[in-house]
């Protein structure tokens, strides 16, 4: 590596690495984007909040050269960039962005993937895979990460592959490095491990903007914080005595009320539902219930099988053995439509990849299941069409018609018409697995207040999420899970994070740490 | 007073736009009809004009039910070679006679036959698609091999001779009110299809299936059972397009009849708008679609154009509305 690891600087050097005056954006006439300043320090991390739809993607995208920008000036170390650069002339001055989505090609190695379209070549002309290697492993070492070099990027867990993408951003000799919600997707000790890194990196000179939803995080580990909203600057200003809650207030421009939940009050006696006893490769002998119009919460790390257990629940997979008792009657669900015909519904936790259709409309997406219900061989056009217009009123989803495609809906949008279908099909046992993610503060509240109310109604809600203060916030009983089993369940008055993740962890079990 | 002519001037516009968005390829069609009337004005009469339709319905047929398939994200390469088994089929019960010289087999059933031969062949590429997992491209050509192969067996690779009798004649022959009746067959089979794909919840969840096949399982949807009748449906579209065809032929010949077929199935069903990704598609654009290939055809020989650059033309036909389509979506 040319580069030596820059020593810790003086905070004397105070120069921004970046600036960016009066950015102006438009999008097919809307303007996205209004007289936006921006700017980082050396080695300073930066964090970049505001609502989906505000503006940080996109003002993100214009700094990595994927967007060009109608008005205003990106200065790099007192050097004003080309407008239309391109994301490769950006890398080469020092700018990387690691996107939300990987973007990794998985067939080729790592030290392929870190050195793409930059291979050392030999004096023959073809590539020096032995030098490639080399480079690569010394790039992740700096990085304290021991993945060799080697190993095709589809063997790598998540987290692995996000070091690669870091790896790689490195190597282009990076003074700037945009991370979009790096943690969306990682566990607890991995984020950990993540957060030592940025630290790291601020220490080396370089300079860190951190979007993310999870404004937590944004307090943990920022130096201070940029927020915008409507495509407009709010404020900048250090995180030092600022809660997640301010942040919240000056991202949609109100106080966002986060109310913690209350005790479970209805009738103790009228299970809902019932799982005993599921056992599979992943879940060992795991039992519990869920009453009419109880908000249940499952917590626990990614991997501790919360997921696959809502998928038995719901017949997208087969259990060793085990049972499911709908009011007390067992039933069998081998496929989803068992389960619907048992009035159990899923909101998948990845909308894109199964919970929405999104090249059809509104329409179709939140009939799917309700016509499944129904007999007949006719859709019905008028019903379908008042049921999507019921849903819109109720969900107050925000769309330009029923006949809106979905995929052009905002996240939280699409997630409420990925509710809408489970509703209208008249579910009685509601699993929502990670439902707010992706979805801004704003609309985050509005689907807590349409999970209470359904719950009012007597529907029985699961509730599965990585997201704590969300579990807090709406959960009146929480189950934690770990490696497959059921550590701990507590009642909303007992609730805190500082429990929930010594459960979630080898903590609460007392087991030894087996590693990951 | 002046906003509001201009937001109805803007409402105009939008009209227009919409009409571009949705029906470009019938104002395409149109400006096709156009330029080919100019170019030679024998192409206007309506002798011409018929002709086309007749010819070019036994495409047309396969390219419906080829439309319903590529909606719900897959293709049919077998259609050709199914359509000559098909064919074999119905030509081999059709020229069965009693010892007396009358037909031995009644035409209903060797109709009848030769369309269940197709619908076959459709549940077995659907079947093994959905249950091995196994890409359609590859299934559905192994199968077309299979079926060419067997027709060369049973027809010796030879051309068979049919029963050249009236009735059966005026299927792929024959006309009503001057129209010919395998373009009624195909606008009544559409008609059938429209409404089935529009207004009934297997239409919608074929959409759902080809948009996003892992939703529309986690909302319930026998994604399999979906698949597997398309296959079925554009079995029976070959069955019935093999029927027209052997009775204006009255012969099946082993190694060609069907020849080329599916790809202009395929190539009617993209030039109509359908995307060959999946979850999108209509199939006024299919009808479009197969008549602009058939008046390309027709023009070609019009023209006086060598045969030989067939190809080259529908080439550049099948790029002009993917481009025209591409242009839309930005």
């Amino acid at each position: 590596m040319s580069d030596p690891a820059a020593p810790a600087l003086p905070a004397a050097v105070e120069a921004p690495v970046l600036a960016m005056r009066g950015i102006s954006k438009s999008f097919f006439g809307v303007e996205v984007l209004h007289q936006v300043n921006f700017s980082v320090k050396r080695g300073e991390i930066m964090g970049l909040c505001g609502e989906n739809g505000a503006g940080k993607s996109t003002l993100m995208k214009i700094l990595a050269g994927v967007h060009a920008h109608d008005a205003g000036d990106i200065v790099l170390r007192g050097e004003t960039v080309r407008r239309n650069a391109t994301p490769m002339e950006m890398q080469n001055l020092g700018v990387s962005m690691i996107h939300q989505e990987l973007n990794l090609l998985d067939e080729l190695t790592v030290a392929q993937n870190i050195f793409l379209c930059r291979e050392p070549r030999g004096p023959s002309g073809l590539i020096n895979f032995k030098k490639m290697r080399d480079d690569a492993a010394a790039i992740l070492e700096r990085l304290g990460e021991k993945i060799d070099p080697r190993r095709k990027v589809y063997e790598l867990k998540i987290a692995q592959k996000q070091m690669v993408e870091i790896a790689k951003a490195i190597s282009f000799n990076v003074s700037l490095l945009i991370m979009d919600e790096p943690t969306s997707m990682l566990t607890g000790k991995e984020t950990a491990i993540l957060f030592d890194l940025i630290a790291n990196l601020g220490s080396q000179g370089i300079a860190v903007v951190y979007i993310s939803h999870r404004l937590k995080e944004i307090i943990d580990i920022c130096r201070s914080v940029t927020i915008l909203k409507d495509g407009s600057l709010v404020t900048v200003r250090g995180v030092a005595g600022i809660t997640a809650q301010d942040i919240a207030a000056l991202m949609v421009g109100r106080q966002v009320q986060t109310a913690k939940a209350r005790d479970f009050a209805g009738d103790p006696g009228a299970v809902m539902l019932e799982a005993r006893g599921v056992t599979d490769s992943l879940l060992k002998d795991v039992s519990f219930k869920v009453r009419k119009g109880e908000i249940l919460g499952f917590s626990g790390l990614v991997g501790a099988g919360r997921t696959e257990l809502m998928e038995v629940i719901f017949g997208m997979r087969r259990p060793e053995s085990g049972s499911v008792l709908v009011e007390g009657r067992p039933v069998t669900v081998r496929t989803a439509m068992d389960a619907i015909r048992a009035d159990i519904g899923l909101v998948t936790e990845d909308r894109k990849a199964t919970g929405l259709v999104g090249c059809r409309d509104i329409t179709d997406n939140s009939n799917y299941v309700s016509w499944l219900k129904t007999p007949g061989f006719f859709k019905g056009r008028s019903r379908s069409l008042g049921n999507a217009r019921k849903m819109i009123d109720r969900l107050a989803i925000r769309c330009s018609g029923s006949s809106q495609l979905v995929s052009n809906l905002s996240g939280g949008n699409q997630q409420k018409v990925a509710l809408s279908k489970w509703l209208l099909s008249g579910a009685r046992v509601l699993v929502l697995d990670e439902p707010t993610r992706g979805v801004d503060v704003g609309s985050r509240q509005e689907i807590y207040q349409i999970i209470r109310e359904l719950a009012a109604e007597g529907v029985a809600i699961i509730v599965v999420s990585s997201d704590l203060p969300e579990i807090l916030t709406i959960c009146e009983r929480v189950i934690v899970m770990h490696e497959g089993r059921i550590t701990g369940t507590l009642a909303a008055s007992e609730l805190s994070e500082a429990k929930v993740m010594s459960y979630a962890t080898d903590v609460g079990t007392g087991e030894v740490n087996a590693g990951t | 007073m002046q906003a509001l002519e201009a937001r109805s001037e803007n409402r105009a516009l939008e009209f227009v736009k919409g009409i571009w968005r949705n029906y470009s390829v019938v104002v395409v069609f149109f400006v096709i009809i156009g330029i080919c009337g100019l170019a030679a004005p024998r192409f206007l009469t309506p002798g011409n004009l018929l002709n086309i339709l007749r010819n070019t319905s036994i495409v047309g047929s396969i390219a419906l039910g080829m439309t319903f398939v590529i909606i719900a994200g897959g293709i049919d390469l077998s259609s050709g070679p199914v359509f000559a088994t098909a064919g074999a089929v119905l030509i081999f019960l059709q020229r069965m006679k009693n010892p007396d010289g009358s037909p031995a087999v009644p035409l209903a059933v060797a109709i009848l036959a030769c369309c269940a031969v197709a619908v076959a062949f459709g549940f077995i590429n659907g079947t093994v698609i959905t249950k091995a997992k196994l890409p359609p491209f590859i299934v559905t050509l192994a199968v077309g091999i299979i079926a060419r192969s067997v027709t060369m067996y049973i027809a010796r690779g030879a051309t068979v001779m049919g029963n050249n009798i009236a009735p059966f004649n005026q299927i792929g022959g024959g006309s009503f009110l001057d129209v010919p009746i395998p373009f009624l067959v195909v606008i009544v089979m559409a008609i059938v299809f429209h409404i089935v794909l529009t207004r009934t919840k297997y239409g919608t969840y074929v959409f759902a299936v080809g948009g996003n096949e892992n939703a529309a399982r986690f909302s319930g949807i026998k994604v399999d059972r979906i698949r597997i009748v398309t296959y079925m449906l554009v079995g029976l579209c070959t069955g019935i397009a093999s029927t027209m065809e052997m009775s204006r032929m009255v012969a099946v010949a082993a190694a060609t009849s069907g020849s080329q077929y599916e790809f202009e199935a395929i190539t009617a069903v993209i030039v109509g708008g359908t995307s060959l990704a999946g979850g999108k598609g209509r199939l006024i654009g299919t009808i479009v679609g197969f008549i602009i290939l058939g008046v390309v055809n027709n023009m070609m020989i019009m023209l006086n154009i060598s045969p030989y650059l067939s190809g080259a033309v529908k080439g550049a036909v099948i790029l002009f509305a993917v481009l025209l389509q591409r242009r839309e979506r930005v």
